[in-house]
């Protein structure tokens, strides 16, 4: 996306924003924060469906949109929540490390596969305080369009998305779930979470390579 | 990304499994209670809701071997053999099959709105849409499907979902799911109509029909599950108990999963496959 239709769109969305009820701060929020999921939605979209790329390539683009617009450390951190004291300096690093290519691989070998998707916003809500949920319909050839919706929350002084929630599924809630029942398994050891997360790279990348 | 499982079963094979599953239950005990001394630990341990944890963990791994060498290899076959606009008009009949449970479910819920959905869906798909073949009211008219159950309904009353439970080839569900699963099986008229053979036959056929239609709309996400989860088990159930409350609380931006579900994901109401 160039600058210029950025800006364009923020604009846009600014002179949208009175147009919606509400609060003064809140309708900055949404706004803020809508333009910004229109924004990196039509990134993904435009990497996802570049025709002059392989599978590769593109899933490459689709990374690097997402380390850019998603709070991974933030997510990363929410989501091993009260076992993070547990783990070593070395350890939490390595965490770290482990997740954002976890998240990244998961994500962009799932939207790789989108060809052809569209998107365009929905209704959009402020839920709590702190954060923005945006509302998104995703249409695909052949399947019935389905709704998304991206949590925005404010990482220093920047919107950034910190979860995904598709059919009143939250992935960071899931992935909590997740990683602390590994943890609890294997009395409370984070060795044994980071452990099954480089297992589980490694299946990743031998499937991308088997593409 | 669509998820999750479960199938209704006939209640001879329901009668047959219970006896040694809750032998199994009962050897594998039970999860272990963090100490008061521990806050955290114990938030969490309420939170999960699985008390049951090691016991449903077995279940799980009975589970998985049914779906591995029968019920996944079943559903891949359908989806390979029968071609896709069949496979839409089996679903679509199957659906509208549904409708008079969700039609009680929905004004149970002092929903007449949805009610009158249910009810025009039902009308018109009948006839317009050849005994349910067609999805006419959802193309044509414009109103979509939606799904209710008992298990909602008592949640809508007020009714505690209790301790999670996992039931081979039903799937993910707790008391109260499943309390409502019998309930929909008991009030559905379909099981009361008529006797004999004939009859028999096509309750198993449908039976039969919505585990394998079920399953094969659970192909790419529940592969999807597998691979992307290091804890399968965790993973289904935490998806599970977000997608029933929101389905409880008739969440507007979450369409009906097209597919059937037993006790916890819902009713299917027809329309088109998912890949």
């Amino acid at each position: 996306m160039h600058p210029i239709s950025r800006r364009g769109l923020l604009g846009a969305a600014t002179l949208l924003a009175p147009a919606l009820s509400g609060a003064a701060r809140a309708q900055t929020d949404i706004g803020r924060a809508s333009a910004f999921i229109q924004t990196t939605g039509q990134q993904l979209v435009a990497a996802i469906n570049d025709q002059s790329n392989n599978l590769a390539a593109r899933r490459q683009k689709v990374a690097a949109v997402l380390r850019h617009a998603v709070d991974v450390e933030g997510v990363g951190r929410f989501i091993i929540g009260r076992w993070w004291r547990n783990a070593s300096a070395q350890e939490q690093q390595e965490y770290i490390r482990l997740f954002d290519e976890t998240l990244v691989r998961n994500l962009s070998a799932r939207f790789g596969e989108y060809q052809g998707v569209r998107f365009s916003l929905g209704r959009t809500q402020q839920r709590t305080e702190d954060d923005v949920l945006v509302n998104t319909v995703i249409e695909r050839p052949n399947s019935p369009p389905f709704s998304l919706d991206w949590r925005v929350g404010d990482i220093n002084g920047q919107p950034k998305i910190v979860d995904v929630i598709a059919e009143g599924t939250s992935l960071r809630l899931t992935q909590r779930s997740e990683y602390s029942s590994v943890i609890q398994r294997n009395n409370g050891q984070v060795g044994a979470l980071l452990q099954a997360m480089r297992g589980q790279i490694q299946q990743l990348a031998a499937r991308e390579q088997g593409r | 990304m669509r998820q999750p499982m479960p199938f209704p079963m006939p209640p001879a094979m329901g009668r047959r499994l219970a006896a040694p599953l809750l032998v199994l239950a009962l050897l594998a005990g039970c999860a272990t209670r963090p100490p008061a001394s521990d806050p955290e630990a114990l938030a969490e341990y309420q939170q999960t809701n699985d008390p049951g944890e090691p016991a449903n963990r077995q279940l799980y791994a009975v589970h998985q071997g049914i779906d591995k060498y029968l019920l996944r290899p079943v559903a891949v076959g359908y989806r390979a053999v029968v071609p896709e606009p069949i496979r839409i008009g089996v679903r679509n009949v199957l659906g509208n099959l549904r409708t008079p449970v969700i039609l009680a479910n929905d004004m149970l819920q002092g929903e007449p709105r949805r009610a009158g959905d249910t009810l025009g869906r039902f009308v018109i798909n009948t006839t317009l849409g050849i005994g349910g073949i067609f999805d006419v009211a959802g193309k044509h008219f414009g109103v979509p499907g939606h799904t209710e159950d008992y298990g909602q309904t008592l949640a809508v009353w007020g009714v505690g979902e209790g301790p999670y439970i996992f039931v081979p080839v039903i799937g993910p569900s707790n008391p109260r799911d499943l309390v409502g699963f019998g309930l929909g099986i008991l009030a559905d008229p379909l099981t009361w109509f008529g006797q004999g053979v004939v009859v028999d036959a096509l309750t198993y056929s449908r039976t039969g029909a919505t585990v394998v239609d079920t399953r094969e709309a659970l192909i790419a996400p529940l592969d999807d599950l597998e691979r992307s989860s290091i804890d399968s088990y965790a993973t289904l159930r935490s998806v599970y108990r977000q997608r029933r409350a929101a389905e409880i609380r008739n969440d507007p931006t979450r369409a009906a999963p097209s597919a059937a579900g037993g006790t916890g994901f819902g009713v299917g109401t027809g329309e088109a496959p998912q890949r």
